[in-house]
């Protein structure tokens, strides 16, 4: 039995991509649109196993109820875009042409490219092994990009867009700046090469760890129990981080996907429970806007704080 | 009917149900090596490879099986009868990799960063690097072995270099998205992916002299061993194509879904077809058009079959 959704993937390419590359002549491109597909329909699977999990859940335990809920509908669209449209490509390419040039280039001088399996030979052909590994350090890399992100008032205002929301589900998780978005993948960049993390070796445990990413985000009533909620990041653990009061430089909960990071640097914070989340300290446009009057939003406040803080000097 | 392709595709081991030995057959997302057994078509075993290998060769002394891993910047050498791994070796990005027929040099295109190097294979040390224009693809050499053909996929064109002097000869179009090359009957051969056809390229000059058409996406040749048969793996149409050698006439289309891309060729006369978009390898029998499949990993790409290798 094969891996379903690169058979998936792999239908779509030959019978969509290729022939419309080849009316185009546009082949050259079609090792590159192998693996966009394979990144579109990985997130395309996360988006409805998401859906099918989370909404059901949402629909069982609300944490809260709205008559209006037109603000989710941007939310919506902020994952469409991240998870299936042009940033995975973007993402793809980028990373995958920075590790090229920068593993080969380290190769040609003789020295040998930083990756976990050289470290550590035992780990090559255990890949569960590998993987679990590769997740924990960039968990942690995203803890501390997050955390910082809430300390440094230029960066809160771009972050701010993705605090804003006060009608937070499970598609809250991509609702990000597009600034945003770039300085966390240059940081996830850099930590995964410095690492050497195989971009396509483990797709379905990505999606995994991003199905639990969203999860966290979801207006549901649920919790791990009192030692599922320290291995896990569970909704009730995340939505701490999301309250009103916790905005900025007061939050708590900074995890991702392990609550182990917050445990161990004093940030854990296990007694919030189903808080109304959103920022008070940002403006409407960035709550109940439109994609492009968020982003415009995020860009104004990230100009305020620059100026603000050049006053200061 | 049943006789003339009879005729034009020899079965010598037809009444034997398989034939014997290991198959070896790069799955490139999956970072591993499937080692089959050819007489039961069991795959024993996945040898891992480090990110994302491609293509496979044996060395000029048969001892070992080299698989370059392109992202893993990593060369394996793996025993051709067994499938262990005897050793890995740093190498930058290689893709398609070469002996040339005298087997002093080691040739290997790094397709990712735009470079064509040449290796001294005892010891694995750069002799030369040749810049690309771009996506340098696949490779032939002249029988001489004084001439190395490179397929530049990015910028439609055929590289040529001397490997006696170690300067580049001449860079000419061939048609658009060159992938696989073939030296025959002194001619260079270059399958043209962006349209249907083989272009025949006059190794001298680099001039195109003649089109076979073959079908769309022509993406990789091969000469069968016995050296009458050319075929030909038709990426966007779907087909593998016969073509008389000789003539350069085609013979016959066979239907191999899945992107067929490379051709191992079996004692019994089957071939063996790696299918990138369905994780399988296909064994077609040339005289029926039947083919039966094997389970592989993610996007199999090379493929080499060892029929001296005792089965288990």
């Amino acid at each position: 039995m094969g891996d379903p959704f690169d058979l998936i993937a792999g239908w779509l390419h030959e019978t969509v991509l290729i022939p419309l590359l080849y009316a185009l002549g546009l082949m050259r491109w079609e090792d590159l649109a192998h693996g966009w597909v394979l990144f579109a329909v990985y997130g395309a699977v996360q988006v409805v196993l998401t859906l099918a999990i989370c909404l059901p859940l949402e629909r069982w335990r609300p944490v809260e109820r709205w008559p209006d809920k037109s603000a989710v509908g941007v939310d919506i669209f902020y994952t469409v875009l991240s998870r299936v449209g042009v940033l995975p490509l973007v993402t793809f390419v980028l990373f995958y042409q920075a590790q090229v040039a920068l593993n080969g280039w380290i190769t040609d001088h003789g020295w040998i490219p930083p990756m976990l399996e050289r470290v550590l030979p035992a780990l090559i052909g255990h890949s569960l092994l590998t993987f679990a590994i590769y997740a924990i350090i960039l968990d942690c890399a995203d803890y501390w990009r997050h955390r910082v992100s809430h300390q440094l008032r230029w960066w809160w205002a771009l972050h701010s867009v993705h605090h804003a929301q006060r009608q937070m589900t499970f598609w809250s998780d991509d609702r990000n700046h597009l600034l945003d978005d770039l300085i966390a993948f240059l940081w996830f960049g850099v930590i995964a090469l410095a690492i050497g993390v195989p971009p396509m070796q483990f797709p379905l445990l990505v999606l995994v760890l991003r199905f639990v990413e969203s999860l966290s985000h979801a207006n549901a009533r649920v919790s791990f129990g009192v030692v599922g909620e320290r291995l896990l990041v569970s909704p009730r653990f995340h939505r701490a981080h999301h309250g009103v009061l916790a905005y900025g430089r007061r939050s708590c909960n900074y995890g991702a996907v392990l609550p182990w990071w917050d445990m161990l640097f004093g940030t854990a914070d296990f007694s919030r429970a189903f808080v109304p989340t959103g920022d008070p300290s940002g403006d409407e446009a960035l709550a109940t806007g439109s994609w492009l009057a968020q982003q415009r939003s995020g860009l104004r406040r990230l100009w305020l704080a620059l100026v603000s803080r050049r006053k200061e000097a | 009917m049943i006789v003339l392709l009879t005729d034009i595709f020899p079965c010598p081991g037809m009444s034997a149900a398989f034939a014997a030995g290991l198959a070896f057959v790069v799955n490139s997302n999956s970072a591993s090596i499937s080692v089959i057994d050819m007489s039961t078509h069991q795959e024993l075993r996945r040898v891992p490879a480090l990110r994302e290998p491609h293509h496979l060769i044996p060395s000029p002394d048969g001892k070992s099986l080299l698989v370059g891993d392109t992202a893993g910047n990593q060369m394996l050498f793996l025993d051709p009868a067994t499938g262990e791994v005897q050793r890995r070796v740093a190498v930058a990005d290689p893709y398609q990799l070469g002996f040339s027929p005298d087997g002093k040099f080691l040739v290997v295109n790094g397709l990712a960063r735009n470079q064509i190097d040449v290796y001294e294979p005892a010891t694995m040390t750069l002799i030369k690097r040749f810049p690309a224009e771009s996506t340098p693809s696949h490779l032939a050499f002249s029988p001489d072995s004084r001439t190395v053909f490179v397929s530049l996929q990015g910028s439609d064109k055929l590289a040529a270099f001397d490997l006696t002097s170690m300067q580049p000869l001449w860079t000419e179009p061939v048609g658009p998205t060159p992938a696989g090359v073939l030296w025959l009957n002194g001619k260079v051969l270059v399958a043209d992916m962006g349209n249907d056809y083989v272009a025949v390229v006059d190794p001298a000059s680099g001039h195109v002299v003649d089109k076979l058409v073959t079908g769309k996406g022509a993406h990789n040749l091969f000469l069968s061993p016995d050296k009458r048969i050319l075929w030909v793996n038709n990426r966007a149409g779907g087909t593998t194509t016969a073509v008389d050698a000789e003539t350069l006439q085609v013979l016959k289309s066979y239907n191999i879904p899945g992107g067929p891309d490379d051709i191992d060729f079996a004692p019994n006369g089957d071939l063996w077809i790696t299918r990138r978009f369905v994780e399988k390898v296909a064994i077609l029998h040339p005289e029926t058009g039947d083919f039966e499949t094997i389970d592989v990993g993610r996007s199999p790409h090379g493929i080499w079959l060892n029929p001296t290798a005792p089965s288990p």
